[in-house]
């Protein structure tokens, strides 16, 4: 099939490709989960994240690629399920994109083993009338499950080029590059409800589609029948936790981290530091700046290299696994009633699992969520009670060392209130929930690249975030001790810090660490706990106030950017009061009761 | 928006009262809501789509076509099924 005969059978103008005044717009729209961000990344050489689940891309990427001899821009967007109709916010995004007259050509990447659906969108996108190309990725997994597509006849129907792909490894990518410079208007038979696009949908896919015995007996089904039936599901979960507690928990945040912590910095580094600062800088203040109690290299540096990074390089590891595996929207099925008292409903399960990775991201992620009303009590939720990944491996850090009733009591109660928190918002608050209706990805075994690049480009990012900041706050917090300032906010805080919440005076800093940024925070605790300081009830109320309380500076930017200024502070007014008061019920009981962990 | 009319009786079935294992050709989406109409034909729920039902419990999972679906019972009222024989 050549172009040539596509253009003259379509009947359409000259083909899209030649001297222009700016680079050819080529936007990659398709369905969730059907590989957009992969073939992005083999276009442009981009990374995108890369995941196995519907809505991991939920903003829009561009990439320069070379197609022939012409510079194009590449756009990754969002996954679409249709274009028309009642939309989620990542999904109008996608419609923006494809409506614009900046783009010019739009490249459909499909699932192969879905031609149906994928032609519904088809039909959609035909409405808009641009010159399109349809790329049937994952022919691969298509062929295994005894799905044949008739290419040719496919697209001598659409009159548009397709292109057979498995573009994870880069099969077909010289055929999309060539068939660009093909692409034509489709043609679809005009239909103006989605039932008569449906019918026609059906029609051609029964006429291009073979397919033969189904075999569903393959280990990826077993998989994923075990993992979504309650009575295999729960112990898998049960499981899956006990093994990110012992890799990140245990593996992480106690081997990595003393390590780290007591042979790398505190016999190498922070020795050496001084030695130098105490030959070479004569002025004791300077000295101090780096190498003191509030040093840049000794406190900062420490915090940020030898407690924190450990800890979220093993998280991003085995959360990178769960993700690729495609096991994770699975929890869904089990979480959909739970979910429904708080006015969300099962998908919010995605948005929830990804802030235990980063908050800021996961706040970006509840754009897909069907309504304002969800969108808002997830946000508010995740600033609540999701504690982040570098959060979560301190207390599990601390606490593990203490007992696992000191765990269970802190998750316990952070549960309770997101539920108590979850369900007071969907009663307060206008607007409806959206019905629970989610796509389940397949269960793959990950590709150890792609595990590898994610997980890499995570810890970088996190240290391009966290590193300046830690060192910031290290900085501010010398210079705050230095005017007096530190004893002055922790004489202030006395009568909640240490009459409240029960907790020694000098946490009172480590809230303000906290503050800034929720790891540091837990940092300053991890190290306090270590050097004896705290009990283990005065642990588990710290730490409860500690994950309970605002978000760090960054999520609290993105709520802003999502939901507005006004939002923002009236969720950290919301929150601010339900962490102390929260932490100080909780010492009173435990108190009371005479516990001891 | 468009909302096919209901056709129960002896030609279809609401998925919601299927058992697992049970398949069949979805003969119907019908509801009064627009929202789920288009979300459900957006998935590949429509007209002469093959479906097997794979657990009724705690949520509904069913296959379409290729698609593994989880939907509320709710919505799964509104998907009228033709259902072949039961195997197993």
């Amino acid at each position: 099939m050549s172009c040539h005969v596509l253009h003259e059978r379509a009947g359409s103008v000259a083909p899209p490709l030649r001297l222009r005044a700016r680079p050819l717009r080529v936007a990659l729209v398709g369905q969730p989960n059907v590989g957009k961000s992969v073939v992005f990344g083999r276009l442009t050489g981009r990374y995108v994240t890369v995941s196995n689940y519907p809505g991991t891309t939920v903003a829009v990427t561009t990439g320069r690629a070379l197609v022939g001899a012409e510079v194009c821009d590449v756009i990754d967007t969002p996954g679409v399920t249709a274009l028309d109709g009642l939309v989620s916010e990542d999904e109008r995004i996608t419609r923006d994109v494809v409506d614009s007259d900046q783009t010019d050509l739009v490249v459909q990447v499909a699932d192969a083993r879905n031609l149906r659906r994928a032609l519904l969108l088809t039909a959609q996108l035909a409405d808009v009338g641009k010159p399109m190309v349809l790329a049937l990725n994952m022919v691969d997994e298509a062929f295994a499950r005894g799905i044949a597509i008739d290419v040719p006849a496919l697209a001598e129907a659409l009159r548009i080029p397709v292109v057979e792909m498995v573009a994870v490894e880069g099969r077909g990518l010289p055929e999309l590059r060539d068939a660009l410079a093909c692409a034509a208007r489709p043609h679809v038979p005009a239909h103006p409800h989605a039932s008569g696009r449906a019918v026609w949908a059906h029609q051609l896919t029964e006429r291009v589609r073979r397919v033969s015995t189904l075999s569903l007996a393959s280990v990826q089904e077993t998989l994923a029948r075990a993992t979504r039936r309650p009575v295999t599901g729960l112990p898998i979960l049960a499981a899956v936790l006990y093994a990110l507690y012992l890799f990140v928990g245990v593996f992480g945040a106690q081997t990595l981290v003393k390590l780290l912590e007591d042979g790398v910095f505190g016999r190498g580094i922070n020795p050496a530091a001084t030695w130098l600062a105490d030959r070479f800088i004569p002025i004791p203040l300077a000295r101090d700046f780096f190498v003191g109690q509030y040093g840049l290299i000794t406190m900062g540096l420490t915090y940020a290299i030898a407690i924190v990074l450990p800890v979220v390089a093993t998280f991003f590891l085995m959360f990178g696994f769960l993700e690729d595996s495609g096991y994770i929207p699975r929890l869904a099925i089990f979480c959909d009633r739970l979910f429904r008292v708080m006015g969300l409903n099962g998908k919010a399960v995605l948005p929830m699992v990804l802030g235990l990775g980063c908050d800021t991201m996961a706040t970006m992620t509840t754009r897909i969520l069907g309504t304002p009303k969800e969108r808002l009590i997830a946000i508010l939720l995740l600033a609540l009670g999701i504690p982040c990944s570098a959060q979560l491996a301190t207390i599990m850090g601390i606490l593990g060392g203490i007992s696992f009733t000191a765990l269970a009591t802190l998750f316990g109660v952070v549960l309770g209130q997101m539920v108590l928190v979850g369900w007071l918002a969907a009663r307060l608050l206008t607007g409806d929930r959206s019905e629970f209706v989610l796509e389940l990805p397949p269960i793959r075994w990950p590709r150890l690249g792609n595990l590898l690049t994610k997980t890499r480009l995570r810890v970088w990012w996190y240290l391009g975030e966290a590193v300046p900041l830690f060192l910031a706050g290290t900085a501010l917090l010398f210079a705050l001790d230095r005017i007096g300032a530190l004893t002055i906010i922790a004489a202030a805080g006395r009568p909640i810090v240490t009459g409240l919440l029960g907790l020694p005076p000098a946490t009172a800093q480590i809230f303000v660490m906290g503050f800034l940024r929720r790891d540091y925070g837990a940092a300053g605790l991890f190290q306090l706990a270590h050097s004896g300081e705290l009990t283990g009830v005065q642990a588990v109320v710290a730490l409860t106030v500690m994950t309970l309380f605002v978000p760090c500076v960054a999520n609290f930017l993105m709520m802003v950017r999502e939901r507005g200024i006004r939002t923002g502070l009236a969720i950290v007014g919301v929150i601010t009061p339900i962490a102390v008061f929260t932490g100080a019920g909780l010492n009173y009981v435990l108190d009371h009761l005479g516990v001891r962990f | 928006m468009s909302s096919i009319t209901l056709v129960f009786g002896s030609n279809g079935t609401a998925l919601s009262t299927l058992r697992a294992g049970s398949r069949g050709v979805v003969v119907d989406v019908c509801c009064s809501e627009a929202a789920r109409f288009s979300r459900l034909v957006g998935l590949g729920v429509t007209p002469g789509a093959r479906i097997t039902v794979l657990q009724t419990f705690p949520g509904i999972v069913f296959l379409c076509d290729q698609t593994e679906l989880a939907v509320e019972r709710g919505v799964a009222d509104s998907i009228v099924v033709r259902t072949e024989e039961i195997r197993r």
